[in-house]
């Protein structure tokens, strides 16, 4: 059997552009990012607050389709509290994220849900949460509660 | 600033950028790197039918897009971009994949979509230049092949430096010859090509 393969090469306006005099520097663009990302920190974050607790809120319910509501909203508090550098939170989320991944389509559980929430809250403000000891203690709790609940049956 | 020069210089000033994510404040965050990065023009869209207006309407430069949209498939919108060869100005611009958690289902999706480079959230400024920078430089060809039209899948690589044997033990003399291993199976290439985070 032959498989017809077609290459060709597109002009790419972006190099050209990157690539003409003026611009900045790559560190100059860097600092500005940085500077700009610090600009909607705390709008941001109280978002991602407000997303904690609409997960809190979803997370006790019965509501059709919470499962993947929760999900979009983990993911949303994976990625933006990790661009802030809350990592410990962030990881939270991912976590979360892989407990409703495993149940997709079905009923996610609820206790595991609740401490996935509990931790979240915990998190959003790692200084109050403890030393890292006992806050990577709780990652690593809620690894293995991930890995229990994702476990084929059997 | 691990893998970008702080003195390499970037020019975006005429670039009209076009910064797809379902959230609104991944996409705040998204546009305030672009516009650190000196982009003339952001452009933002927060679902599919929005996506397509804006991509039918104007020429953009790069896109960055997270496909996990509310309203559609934002995979199958960068699928159906790299097909709309009919004329379309944006049909093979650069393309930058964003994904958060992605759940197994995704990674083969997004394998498939004609997308220059994935990136993993949590995006930081210093990875999504450097894969700008990448993305601008890639001199892989497009290839159409069956239902898939984007960037060559396959990295080459090409050894050391002309003139170099090269400075690790294993770095393969020129000229290669004939294989003495088997081809790679498709599970290890899908492997090569799943989203990974990159850690600065």
């Amino acid at each position: 059997m032959s498989v017809v393969v077609r290459k060709f090469e597109p002009d790419s306006k972006l190099k050209k552009m990157l690539d003409q005099p003026g611009g900045v520097t790559a560190e100059q663009a860097l600092a500005r990012a940085k500077q700009g990302l610090e600009s909607i920190r705390e709008d941001c974050l109280g978002a991602t607050d407000e997303k904690i607790a609409s997960l809190q809120v979803l997370a006790g319910g019965a509501e059709a389709g919470r499962g993947e509501k929760m999900y979009r909203l983990s993911n949303e508090v994976f990625a933006e509290a990790g661009g802030f550098g809350l990592g410990e939170l962030s990881a939270v989320a991912h976590s979360l994220c892989s407990l409703l991944a495993a149940h997709e389509g079905a009923q996610p559980p609820r206790a595991a849900v609740m401490v996935h929430v509990e931790a979240m809250r915990a998190l959003r403000r790692p200084e109050l949460a403890g030393d890292k000891a006992a806050r990577m203690a709780v990652l690593q709790g809620l690894r293995g509660l991930v890995q229990k609940f994702s476990a084929p049956a059997g | 600033m691990s893998g970008v020069d702080p003195n390499a210089r970037i020019n975006l000033s005429k670039a009209s950028v076009l910064l797809v994510d379902g959230s609104q404040h991944s996409l705040d965050m998204l546009v305030q790197i672009m516009k650190g990065f000196g982009a003339a023009e952001v452009h933002r869209a927060q679902g599919v039918a929005e996506t397509e207006r804006l991509l039918k309407s104007k020429s953009f430069d790069l896109i960055v897009i997270d496909p996990n949209l509310a309203d559609g498939d934002g995979y199958a919108l960068v699928r159906d971009l790299r097909h709309s060869t009919n004329g379309s100005p944006n049909a093979f611009i650069p393309v930058i994949l964003v994904s958060g958690h992605a759940r197994a289902s995704d990674v083969a999706k997004a394998r498939d979509t004609g997308a220059n480079y994935f990136v993993a959230k949590p995006i930081t400024p210093n990875v999504l230049l450097q894969r700008i920078m990448f993305v601008s430089r890639d001199k892989r060809p497009f290839v159409e092949v069956g239902a898939y039209v984007g960037p060559d899948r396959r990295f080459k690589f090409e050894g050391p430096p002309v003139g170099s044997d090269g400075r690790r033990n294993s770095d393969l003399k020129s000229p290669l010859g004939t294989a003495d291993e088997p081809n790679m199976s498709q599970n290890e290439i899908d492997m090569m090509i799943k989203p990974q985070r990159v850690m600065l």
